[in-house]
């Protein structure tokens, strides 16, 4: 019943908001409402015994299990801080951003809510195919979100995300079929339970073929390199509060795409599955730092850094630490999450994303450099991130080459992002320097990044505590 | 009825040859829309008649794909098509004696590599599982070789049609849910990529993407001058 209400309320919601008036009371009240609703009910979830009768309306299509409860809760969590921060943020950016046609508001908060009606359908499905129906459905409801200002740039965006996410995903609709092949001794198609039951009797040179394309094709959604060709694109173009949603919820529903399949690995497949894994983190890591270093403008190196932690998240997996990736994937999402709306504030008071042209801000917004600076630190793994602490396990548990090269890729992460950072916020103001008023106004968008980023630390903090008691 | 499903299968390859060399773009539409056709019989062909009429569901599934693929979609390209006012695929990137050429050999290597390799069961027609490769090859080149966005949704439909192929070839069961929902998918994408051809006609004014390379990772183009 409650997974079913999941996904069933946001896309009613986004029906009425669809048909509704364009102003700004009605939609916005649905859509935080429904973003309350979503988390208290994901919420409940966890809090149920297993078997509850509330869990089990249509166990064949949908369930709430150990892999995708934590993603769930992210994902409603970010989508409450982002659709708070839409309320605030919208008058601002339609009085003083960038001018121009721009979506109708009603259609916005429309999409927003189907997107993550579709999200929560990826996440709580318990069929392959349903899965894949659900993947390629947010890629349509999110391409709207890109054109929000309508211009040249943001429809070349739109269009390459449209294609290049679905060709990607009609490769992991190949990747599915040649798994229904594989598994056809099992009797159980693509339903999920009844494959993990009999994992043994999956053939594994189908099996390996399936997974390839996969991989392929849900890293292409992820963001893994050398298929993220479409992210820094999509998640620059984007309003702000959109690519926080893209970078930090969608990103992982994909991720559960590759772990949903990768957990089905027959016994001879798995050194294949885990060896593929790693070689596609690795090319993640090392293409993300080399675009960050030098990056010129600071929405895509934000992408570039997701692209990097998709890379980890895919390395978690293959080297068998999935427990540690789920806390990664939690610290990720809601770093990132901050730092892309800092980002649509900055974008907001300047009207420019080129780093040149920025400087000294700490001056002109103090409160947003802050907190810019701290979640930068943060995503790139200085203590007391919850992310440092992530990094460190993976870097004990895997070998000691593998350890190393992580380490140095992220340390010229590091080093690319901190640069262009110091290059905003500290010196002589830029060319794009803004002007009083929109920086008073940008200003005010504090609160949600601020409270994410005390939670962040804290979250951190409790973990290295936790760890330092029950190692010694 | 295996072998009318072997003549569907060969129509299949014939198109996707036809579709590479040919330039006018109503021309490559009313290829799809016949790719359609063929999409929406093929699963009353593979079914073995011996054992018994179709479940309704089957019939369900056939009605909607020729529905939605051989009707409503080429005639959404249609629409597009004139919205946008384009009529040829005047200079591809690759051009049309050498796509030729390298359908050929791909044609070659599949046919090599499925005979040799792949176990199939025996009720699958033998041809379905190299010509559902080349039918998503066909429309990869598509979408890498030429310019305009509109061809670029045609190859997309002409790469999903080569993936059913092979799903209803095999005789896949995965639900009607399922199979109701990758139809729908592929119906509102196809809608979605229709309505921005539009806008990238406005935006570029004209839809060729090669066009588009505003956005990069280069120096001179970066941080969203406008």
């Amino acid at each position: 019943m409650i997974t079913l209400l999941l996904v069933a309320l946001p896309l009613l919601a986004a029906a009425i908001c669809f048909f509704c008036k364009n102003s700004q009371k009605g939609p916005g009240f649905l859509l935080a409402s429904v973003a309350i609703l979503e988390l208290v009910l994901a919420g409940i979830c966890f809090e149920l015994p297993e078997g509850s009768p509330w869990l089990t309306v249509c166990p064949k299509w949908l369930g709430f299990d150990i892999l995708n409860g934590v993603v769930l809760l992210v994902t409603a969590l970010l989508f409450l801080c982002v659709s708070l921060h839409t309320l605030r943020w919208m008058p601002a950016e339609i009085q003083y951003g960038e001018e121009g046609e721009t979506t109708k508001f009603s259609n916005f908060c429309a999409c927003l809510l189907a997107f993550l009606g579709t999200m929560m359908l990826v996440i709580l499905a318990q069929n392959l195919g349903l899965l894949w129906v659900a993947v390629e459905a947010t890629t349509l409801v999110s391409a709207p979100l890109i054109i929000f200002h309508r211009g040249s740039r943001s429809v070349e965006a739109m269009w390459k995300y449209l294609l290049i996410c679905s060709v990607g995903i009609g490769f992991a609709l190949f990747g599915t079929m040649l798994l229904a092949v594989a598994s056809r001794e099992t009797g159980a198609g693509l339903d999920l339970a009844g494959l993990m039951e009999q994992v043994a009797l999956i053939h594994p040179g189908w099996y390996k073929a399936a997974f390839v394309f996969v991989l392929v094709g849900y890293g292409t959604k992820m963001g893994l390199a050398p298929f993220h060709t479409w992210l820094p694109d999509a998640h620059s173009e984007a309003p702000g509060v959109v690519s926080a949603l893209l970078s930090g919820a969608l990103l992982n529903c994909s991720f559960l795409g590759i772990i949903r399949v990768a957990t089905l690995a027959p016994e001879g497949a798995v050194p294949f599955v885990s060896h593929a894994l790693i070689a596609l983190g690795l090319v993640s890591l090392a293409v993300a730092a080399f675009f960050i270093a030098g990056q010129r403008d600071f929405k895509r190196m934000l992408a570039y850094s997701s692209v990097e932690h998709m890379g980890l998240l895919a390395l978690f997996l293959g080297t068998g630490c999935l427990h540690w990736g789920f806390c990664h994937l939690v610290g990720h999402s809601l770093l990132k999450m901050t730092l892309f709306l800092l980002a649509g504030n900055f974008l907001l008071a300047c009207g420019t994303r080129q780093i040149p042209r920025l400087g000294g801000l700490l001056k002109s917004m103090p409160r947003t450099s802050f907190l810019w600076m701290i979640a930068v630190l943060m995503v790139c793994g200085m203590p007391p991130s919850p992310l440092f602490f992530t990094e460190l396990q993976l870097f004990l548990n895997v070998d000691l080459w593998l350890g190393i090269t992580v380490a140095v890729l992220l340390f010229a992460v590091f080093a690319g992002m901190t640069y262009a950072v110091h290059r905003m916020v500290m010196g002589e103001p830029g060319t794009a320097a803004p002007t009083q008023e929109k920086a008073a106004v940008a200003e005010k968008l504090w609160v949600v990044p601020l409270v994410v980023v005390v939670a962040s630390i804290f979250f951190g903090s409790v973990m290295i505590f936790c760890f330092m008691e029950g190692g010694r | 009825m295996t072998s009318f499903a072997e003549i569907l299968l060969a129509v299949l390859l014939l198109t996707d040859l036809s579709l590479l060399v040919s330039s006018r773009l109503l021309h490559c539409i009313r290829l799809v829309a016949l790719q359609g056709v063929v999409i929406g019989v093929f699963p009353l062909t593979v079914w073995n008649w011996s054992q018994g009429t179709p479940s309704p569901q089957v019939f369900l599934i056939a009605v909607l794909s020729l529905f939605a693929k051989a009707i409503l979609l080429p005639k959404m390209l249609r629409r597009s098509m004139y919205k946008a006012k384009v009529r040829r695929e005047l200079e591809p990137l690759v051009g049309y004696s050498k796509s030729l050429v390298i359908f050929l050999a791909v044609t070659a290597v599949a046919f090599c590599f499925c005979g040799k390799y792949l176990v199939l069961p025996e009720e699958t027609p033998v041809l379905c599982a190299p010509v559902a490769i080349i039918t998503i090859f066909s429309g990869l080149f598509v979408i890498i070789a030429r310019k305009k966005a509109l061809t670029q949704a045609i190859g997309f439909l002409v790469f999903e049609n080569g993936i059913t192929a092979f799903g209803m070839g095999m005789m896949l069961e995965y639900g009607i849910v399922v199979e109701l929902g990758i139809l729908l998918d592929v119906f509102v994408l196809v809608f979605v990529m229709g309505i921005s051809i539009f806008n990238i006609n406005r935006a570029f004014s004209n839809i060729d993407v090669d066009e588009m390379h505003l956005l990069n990772d280069d120096d001179a183009h970066q941080g969203g001058e406008k």
